[in-house]
């Protein structure tokens, strides 16, 4: 069936993607809700700046990651004396560039979501007595949930692909940051490593298709629950 | 109940300036009435707190919503409000007893007590089998009633409704009115009542506001304002005529007649099928009254009615021919009466002189029945302070 | 406007697109070990200025060339950083066997960051751990296709550090992208060859494998069968000459 290196790969590649996207996901709602309801300085440049993982080759964020974020980096540095946490080389950092690169996926999805949520209804949460934060936790936030849903496991299935990023920012550490797209990369470059790529190569490609029904699925689900709202 | 609702507010929306400086009882249903984009919205969401004004005062009685000198502005889920929206938007996420539990629950947690309670709003309006369902099952006139409900339910210390019957077909509003009726009569809570429904105005209004191109133009008692001569272009679908109030004294199975005893007179009308001591509402076309200078026995007019005359005129008249006679009858009623100005010199009629208005029961049908039930109606007599701005 | 300056920028990047061959027919493709790019550069721009002829080079480890090589990828010549890769290219008769010449030799070392004062005999029984600190990690190509990592294998199992050293390995895609690492200071140590470790001054070496640890290093050149022609033939024997040993030798390469 599949080794312990592919199994490890296999494993590591869930993990990661997982953390990357619950991690960002308070963030991504928060850019979300700055970009779609308010107006300030260096909005625009806000929203290039989360854009830019799309638009940049990987390696290029990679890089980025590994000049700020490394030990030697500005803040890296400091959470390495401050806290001792070190992202390069561990499945922390891998998380990090997992994140990075499916973020903005995630930020359009939301926004669009919170785009369409009726700013009436609000209005009429308010005059029921809701504060602002309150009016958000009850109505705005189940109200965006099919984008939310939506946005996550889009993220997900990104996250589980990265490969530019993840190897130049917290390179292929085995057991750490080998994740599917690294294994599967080492093998095709390893003599009679064909075999075993392809194996990999069918499980990343299930794994998509399932992240990309299950989307599919929930998102269904939970505009039912609305009424189509 | 001394309790009144000023406000004293100036609103810039673009293109639109608004501007008001009401005085209006904190009881009742006081409706604002006039054309779309009058203005009526826009006095009702300033005191919702949608908006702020410019500069001004909004004081519910002795609370204060906004004080532009004093720095007050009180966020809208402060103000303790109730509001009916005419696209209901009940939150679709959750469950119809969810909703009507979204403002009551809030109102726990600030300790606004629960004098609405629960199960007598669900009685009340019919909601029983709705609970469980999800809004979007819902028809127009069942969102509605939720809506009200909903509303209430928030413990509100003022029900704002902006337009909430205009996108039910007739047979839906017919069927929500007499709910906002029992709304009204049976909780204790003022109403603002946003409406360019004259209908709906003569059926369900206290009070009145009449708002044009951004100004009010008159405001004051419902049977005051419209008697109120520059009213009558915006009720230019509406004829002139009087609006009395009475209560259903007796029926004569005999003759199939009603006796309703008003303000010091009685009427007998077509029977109409209401219990005895039902609060109703007459309005009389003021064509179908005629004066006569003394009582007339030998004729078949059933109600003869006396009273003095208050004013004469012509205008706001339809017909060169017409004139416009104001009469005194009752302690608290006036009748509009049109004539013919030949008739007013023939009988040289004068303000002071004692006559007797004549109005057929056989005009006073259904049609010009507008039902109503509520002591409402009798306290709204009392004489009110109308501040307006004139244009 | 805009849509047409567009429109002839397009065209104009498309232009050079697809020249044809004709057109490069004074360029040579050589694949090489990633180890060797600074001193197969400089060698390159000497043969222009004898030759006229431009020589591409593609640097990358000797694993991933041969894989491409393997492909189909237009390479006229091939330098891999150790024997297993070539023979891998001969079993498959990708090359020309005649050809086929052991140009260069070069050492192992280990390195550290410059700023890092560690120092070890590398004999058998080392302790890596002292080098790595409780939580450092060292840096070398894959040990799994990579000559330099798979000499690193050699040289640590032979000492019997490679147990523990396995557990904090970071393996790279070539021995270029380990020092790098290195050199940022990222990885608390490496290996690299020692002909890497005297371009930079950001590491230092801490120590050097004994030759009896692993298979001599050696850099064995041949031409690739598919691209067999006069100008590659020229290449390889340009590389033999005394300017071409003489440039080697400058970057620390042991000449055969």
């Amino acid at each position: 069936m599949l080794t312990s290196v592919e199994l490890n790969a296999l494993r590591l590649s869930l993990q990661i993607a997982l953390v990357a996207v619950i991690a960002s996901l308070p963030f991504a709602v928060a850019v979300a809700w700055l970009l779609a309801r308010r107006t300030f300085v260096g909005k625009t440049l806000l929203d290039a700046i989360v854009f830019l993982p799309l638009v940049l080759p990987p390696v290029v964020i990679g890089y980025f990651l590994l000049v700020l974020l490394g030990t030697k980096g500005p803040i890296g540095g400091w959470l390495y004396e401050t806290f001792g946490v070190r992202l390069i080389f561990t499945r922390w950092g891998a998380a990090v560039a997992a994140a990075v690169m499916s973020f903005p996926l995630m930020v359009r999805s939301i926004r669009l979501a919170l785009e369409a949520v009726d700013r009436g209804l609000e209005f009429a949460a308010r005059t029921l007595g809701a504060s602002r934060f309150d009016v958000f936790f009850s109505v705005t936030l189940p109200l965006m949930l099919p984008g939310i849903v939506t946005g996550s496991i889009v993220a997900f299935a990104t996250a589980l692909g990265d490969f530019g990023a993840t190897i130049t920012f917290v390179g292929n550490v085995e057991g750490e940051t080998q994740t599917l797209s690294l294994a599967i990369y080492s093998l095709t470059q390893t003599p009679d490593g064909d075999a075993a790529a392809l194996r990999l190569v069918v499980i990343s490609l299930v794994l998509a298709l399932g992240a990309l029904f299950v989307s599919e699925m929930l998102a269904r689900r939970v505009r039912r629950m609305l009424g189509r709202a | 109940m001394s309790e009144r609702l000023r406000i004293d507010a100036a609103k810039q929306l673009g293109a639109f300036a608004f501007a008001c400086d009401l005085d209006l009882p904190l009881s009742g249903l006081t409706a604002i009435f006039g054309a779309s984009g009058a203005g009526k919205s826009t006095l009702i969401n300033l005191v919702a707190g949608l908006y702020q004004p410019d500069r001004g005062r909004i004081v519910v009685g002795s609370t204060v919503f906004f004080d532009a000198a004093g720095g007050i502005r009180l966020p809208v889920e402060r103000r303790g409000l109730g509001y009916v929206f005419q696209d209901a938007r009940l939150f679709p996420h959750l469950s119809v007893r969810s909703n009507l539990d979204y403002g009551r629950r809030r109102a726990n947690r600030r300790g606004d007590g629960a004098a609405v309670a629960f199960d007598a709003v669900v009685e009340l309006l019919a909601l029983g089998a709705l609970l469980e369902r999800r809004p979007h099952t819902l028809s127009g006139g069942e969102k509605q009633r939720v809506a009200l409900g909903r509303a209430l339910l928030a413990q509100p210390r003022l029900l704002l409704m902006d337009e909430p019957l205009a996108s039910l077909d007739a047979a839906r509003k017919a069927e929500i009115l007499p709910y906002v009726e029992r709304l009204r009569d049976e909780f204790a809570i003022p109403i603002l009542y946003v409406s360019h429904s004259l209908d709906e105005v003569l059926r369900l209004a206290t009070a009145l506001v009449l708002v044009d191109a951004g100004r009010v133009v008159t405001a004051g008692s419902i049977s005051d304002v419209l008697l109120d001569e520059s009213v009558r272009p915006f009720l230019a679908a509406a004829e002139p005529g009087s609006l009395v109030f009475g209560v259903v004294e007796s029926h004569d199975d005999r003759y199939q007649l009603s006796t309703l005893a008003c303000d010091q007179f009685q009427l007998r009308v077509p029977r109409i099928d209401l219990a005895v001591g039902t609060e109703v509402r007459l309005r009389i076309p003021a064509r179908e009254v005629a004066l006569a200078l003394a009582r007339p026995s030998d004729v078949s007019i059933t109600n003869r009615i006396e009273g003095s005359i208050e004013s004469l005129g012509t205008q706001g008249v339809g017909h060169a021919a017409h004139a416009l006679v104001k009469v005194r009858v009752g302690a608290s009623t006036t009748l509009v009466v049109t004539i013919t100005r030949e008739s007013v010199e023939r009988l040289a009629l004068v303000p002071g002189l004692r006559v007797w208005c004549l109005i057929k029961s056989v005009v006073l049908d259904a049609g010009a029945l507008v039902l109503a039930r509520g002591r409402a109606a009798q306290r709204v007599s009392a004489q009110m302070p109308a501040n307006d701005a004139r244009a | 406007m805009l849509a047409r300056a567009l429109f002839a920028a397009c065209v104009l990047l498309m232009s050079s697109f697809t020249a044809p061959p004709a057109a490069r027919a004074q360029e040579i493709t050589v694949f090489a070990a990633a180890s060797l790019q600074n001193a197969l550069e400089e060698i390159g721009t000497v043969y222009k200025q004898r030759t006229g002829h431009n020589a591409k080079y593609s640097f990358a480890a000797s694993s991933a060339l041969a894989r491409q090589i393997e492909q189909g990828a237009p390479a006229a010549v091939f330098a891999s950083a150790d024997e297993q890769w070539m023979d891998y290219l001969q079993q498959r008769k990708l090359i020309v066997d005649a050809t086929r010449k052991q140009l260069l030799g070069n050492s192992l070392v280990l390195v550290v960051p410059a700023g890092s004062k560690a120092q070890v005999d590398l004999k058998p029984g080392f302790d890596f751990a002292t080098v790595l600190g409780s939580d450092g990690r060292w840096v070398t190509g894959d040990p799994g296709n990579v000559p330099v990592g798979r000499y690193a294998q050699e040289a640590l199992t032979s000492l019997g550090a490679w147990d523990f050293a396995q557990t904090r390995l970071v393996r790279a895609e070539n021995v270029r992208v380990a020092l790098a690492f290195v050199e940022r200071g990222e990885a608390a140590a490496g290996i690299v060859y020692s002909t890497d470790a005297a371009l930079t001054q950001k590491v230092r070496v801490a120590g050097t494998f004994p030759a009896s640890s692993h298979k001599p290093v050696t850099y064995p050149f041949a031409v690739v069968a598919q691209h067999d022609d006069p100008t590659a033939r020229e290449f390889l024997a340009f590389l033999e000459k005394d300017e071409a040993k003489a440039i080697f030798r400058k970057y620390g390469f042991v000449v055969h």
